[in-house]
């Protein structure tokens, strides 16, 4: 029995030693090239085929791989769109409704075993490539979530998906009257109404040129198996999508350079040192997956990743309390950015609730009543700016001195106006709920919204629901109130005023408070006629006005993005909207070298 | 004993279809509708109404019952919601990081705490097994969160011992991957273990026939390791048998802090994400494996307690 029991302890030794031993083994990161670059992403990639890129985590891995036919200037701000894949902005015609597109000639898809005629070798993209990806995107039997940016405004697309639906599989060489192939490097996409903000569509990651090959050959398996034209090339040995994804240059990418004009001040922020340089400006990048924060912050601590984003908990540690960066890390070259991030937290009304229908005056009061504040200070560090209507700073119509009298907190106005909406210190009425998605944070955001109600009178119940039942009572129109965030798609303020129109109401579109305004209609639409510039400003100002005046909902924060960036990794620019920006990064290995010893 | 294994295996069924039914009332009527989910912000109710027909949603519970017994028979349960890939895929993929991290975790522990055990049942009421007792009792009041936390911040990323967090593939690079995570998973269940074992080993130190061992005038160190040292396994391979099918599973909290792609892993996602026939296919796995624990742990009776009988 000894010599068993010593056995036990031999194998049990010889396995802690082999586990402790083999810790110091050598890692996949010492054989990197020199120059990678290290990102984080927050959570898994549910997958890397762009009809299904519809997060914040999928998007700038899909975007790695694959390219759209335009992107937004990398430096220029506001935002500009510029040509991708295409070789020029398109030309629309003169009633707004058609545009024809030019693509760029000897453009290659990444070689891969999915091209058997080629020998692997990748081939030309051609126009039909770019009509082939987005009739994937209407495929309903792909069931992508990025069907809404194309559904009712391309000729025939709707009919070519129903005619899909109806069979068992869809028939890609059924032609599509709105999607036209004129020649092997021209398409011409004839829409069902003007739209200034279609251009926009063909910037998001949804419609990215895929080759039909790879679709075909990969089938259920092309979401792990991305062949398309961008700078990098999926290293699908060595990556997974729940820990790690390895991107490699791309051997056959063409000639693209790093932007010769940039923002003001860009020059001087270093960020023109590499102008008219070939891109990509690195050999690999490495984005690591992390489930929770504290990993992810001891990584950058350590110099591990280059790039990140500050987790709640470690704020007060890193910034200092008039907003700087301590000096720790200012003293290790750490550079700090903050940038508005297009969003708007709310909580929402419903309007065709008897009790909020017809009493603005009650809407109003419980809008004084509201202190975001705390919201501010507990739930963002600081990381957020008090929201007076529904349009982002930074976007167009957006006034910082909008003042409509019912933002931002006052307790004694918002006493006064309950008592005018007839609830004296909330006497008379009943308790009122209040619908958020079950989460710590939400919890807490909706028990501090609770306590701030009571201050006048009104009482809150909280109703914790999981996403599924949270959007189910949304659509049904089955709350009285709800907490609720909307992230911009693209950079234009349509995209908030979208959110009351009333053609827009649940469950056919995002008008989630069910608000119906004849004159807000009007102007909606007149606004839709109107290309950018002074008079679609005007609209979307007055509109603005008008939303904060009814209060459709108590509108909260707009956060603000806080970037923290290692002193080696050049060319960082905050840019929302874009996901390809890695292609501009730059290490200075040689700093870095001397910074980690 | 051929046949006391099929009657084992036959009563796994009712036990089973109850398992079934719990699993399908608690993702088809508390769940909520995972169709929205699925389709994002932007979904029509054309859209919503032709995936919820595509996925049976439209048809009678009771033939939605019966698919998910005939998933539930062939173990496939269709792909993900979030990923669309093959859920079984996933597992299979899965599998090896957390066995990897369970079985090297599990090992260890369970040759320690034996270890420790026996000394400290041997010494019992002597200075050692005290400190042994008071060791574990601290052990075991600090939450593995805060060994996660303390492994990260002091051992990986001040010292340099461990990778912060991540994983390769592949041998021998995985192993320094998951030695933090091993050595937490020993240093969390270390006083459980031992604190069991030293229970089980004395509850036999005072049975009739040690009694009658030492008055035959047997020595103490071969009445410890022949006698009860035997005897005090019953327990002991109960407790540690119906763990060997759940190390497939690795550790939800360790898989998540570092970053592993295991099964842990896997169901956070679907946690998260609400992606249901991922869960589904969790839960009812760590059902079947419940009952196989059980039901090994029974016939292993036997072999190691002739006085246990199958009938």
């Amino acid at each position: 029995m000894i010599r068993k029991v010593g056995l036990v302890f031999g194998i049990m030794t010889f396995t802690l030693a082999s586990v402790v031993g083999l810790s110091g083994c050598t890692s996949e990161r010492n054989q990197d090239p020199d120059n990678t670059v290290y990102l984080a992403l927050g959570a898994r990639v549910d997958s890397l085929d762009p009809v299904f890129a519809d997060d914040a985590y999928s998007n700038p891995a899909v975007a790695k791989v694959y390219e759209t036919l335009y992107q937004y200037h990398y430096l220029k701000r506001p935002l500009e769109l510029e040509p991708l894949l295409a070789a020029k902005l398109p030309q629309w015609n003169s009633k707004k409704d058609e545009l024809t597109i030019h693509l760029k000639k000897g453009v290659l898809f990444q070689d891969d075993a999915a091209f058997k005629k080629t020998k692997g070798k990748g081939r030309e993209v051609t126009a039909s490539d770019v009509v082939y990806s987005f009739m994937r995107l209407a495929d309903p039997h792909l069931r992508s979530s990025g069907w809404w940016i194309f559904d009712g405004k391309i000729q025939g697309l709707d009919a070519w998906r129903k005619n899909a639906g109806e069979k068992e599989q869809a028939n890609y060489d059924t032609p599509v009257e709105g999607l036209e192939v004129i020649d092997q490097y021209t398409l011409k996409i004839k829409l069902t109404a003007p739209s200034h903000q279609f251009i926009y569509f063909l910037a998001m990651p949804f419609t990215s040129v895929v080759p039909r090959e790879a679709v075909d050959f990969y089938g259920e398996d092309f979401r792990r198996n991305p062949v398309g034209t961008g700078p990098y090339v999926y290293h699908r040995k060595q990556s997974n999508l729940n820990s790690k994804l390895i991107f490699d240059r791309n051997p056959t990418y063409r000639e693209a350079f790093y932007p010769k004009v940039g923002g003001p001040g860009d020059k001087k922020e270093g960020l023109l040192a590499d102008a008219g340089k070939p891109l990509p400006l690195n050999d690999r990048l490495v984005v690591e997956v992390f489930q929770e924060s504290q990993p992810m912050w001891l990584k950058f601590m350590s110099g591990d990743l280059d790039l990140s984003g500050i987790p709640k908990d470690n704020f007060s540690s890193v910034i200092k309390k008039n907003g700087d960066l301590s000096d720790e890390m200012k003293a290790q070259g750490v550079k700090l950015e903050k940038t508005p991030v297009p969003d708007l937290t709310f909580v929402g009304f419903n309007l065709l609730d008897p009790l909020f229908k017809s009493n603005p005056d009650l809407r109003r009061a419980m809008s004084l009543a509201y202190d975001e504040n705390p919201v501010i200070e507990i739930f963002f560090n600081g990381r957020a700016v008090a929201a007076k209507g529904v349009i982002p700073p930074g976007m167009d119509g957006y006034r910082k001195d909008l003042d409509v009298g019912y933002r931002p907190h006052d307790l004694d106005r918002a006493k006064k106006l309950l008592a005018k909406a007839g609830y004296p210190g909330g006497k008379g009425l009943s308790e009122i709920e209040y619908l958020t998605n079950v989460s710590t944070t939400g919890r807490q955001m909706a028990e501090l919204f609770q306590k701030q109600m009571a201050k006048i009178g009104i009482r809150i119940k909280v109703n914790l629901t999981t996403w599924p039942e949270f959007t189910k009572a949304i659509d049904n129109k089955n709350f009285q109130l709800f907490g609720m965030g909307w992230k911009a798609d693209y950079p234009d303020s349509e995209n908030f005023l979208q959110l009351f129109y009333s053609k827009n109401q649940t469950p056919y579109g995002s008008n989630y408070f069910n608000f119906k305004n004849t004159k807000f209609d009007a102007l909606y639409v007149e606004s839709l006629k109107l290309k950018p510039g002074p008079k679609r400003t005007k609209l979307y100002e007055q509109m603005n006005a008008m939303i904060a005046r009814e209060v459709p909902a108590i509108f909260s924060v707009h956060r603000m993005g806080y970037g923290l960036i290692r002193p080696w990794l050049k060319n960082y620019k905050r840019i929302e909207f874009e996901h390809n920006q890695a292609k501009y990064y730059r290490i200075d290995t040689n700093l870095r070298k001397k910074k980690k010893k | 004993m051929t046949g006391y294994v099929i009657r084992r295996i036959l009563y796994t069924i009712p036990i089973l279809f109850g398992v079934s039914l719990i699993i399908f009332f608690l993702f088809h009527w508390v769940g909520g509708d995972p169709v929205l989910q699925m389709l994002g912000k932007h979904a029509t109710p054309d859209q919503v109404a032709e995936l919820r027909h595509e996925l049976g949603f439209d048809q009678p519970k009771w033939k939605q019952y019966l698919d998910y017994l005939g998933q539930l028979a062939t173990f496939e349960f269709g792909r993900s919601y979030s990923t669309r890939q093959r859920i079984s895929e996933m597992i299979l993929d899965g599998i090896g990081p957390s066995f990897l991290l369970a079985s090297l975790g599990f090992l260890i522990t369970l040759s320690l705490a034996i270890i420790i055990a026996l000394v400290s049942a041997y010494y019992r009421g002597k200075w050692i097994d005290r400190a042994v007792v008071l060791i574990c009792v601290a052990g075991m009041s600090v939450s593995a969160l805060a060994y996660i936390l303390f492994g990260q911040y002091f051992l990986a990323y001040k010292l340099g011992w461990f990778p912060i967090s991540g994983y390769e593939k592949g041998f021998p690079q995985n192993l320094a991957y998951v030695a933090m995570p091993v050595i937490i998973w020993v240093m969390v269940g270390l006083g459980w273990d031992v604190r069991f074992f030293r229970t089980s080993i004395l509850d036999e130190t005072y049975k009739d026939y040690v009694r009658t061992a030492r008055s035959k005038g047997l020595s103490e160190k071969k009445i410890f390791l022949k006698h009860i040292l035997k005897n005090s396994m019953i327990p002991i391979i109960t407790y540690v048998v119906i763990q060997i099918p759940f190390l497939i599973l690795g550790s939800f909290l360790l898989e998540s802090f570092f970053s592993i792609p295991g099964i842990g892993s896997i169901t956070i996602d679907a946690i998260n994400n609400s992606d249901f026939p991922v869960l589904k296919a969790m839960t009812t796995l760590i059902s079947v494996l419940m009952i196989f624990g059980n039901l090994m742990t029974d016939i292993l009776y036997t072999l190691v307690d002739p006085r246990v009988r199958l009938q």
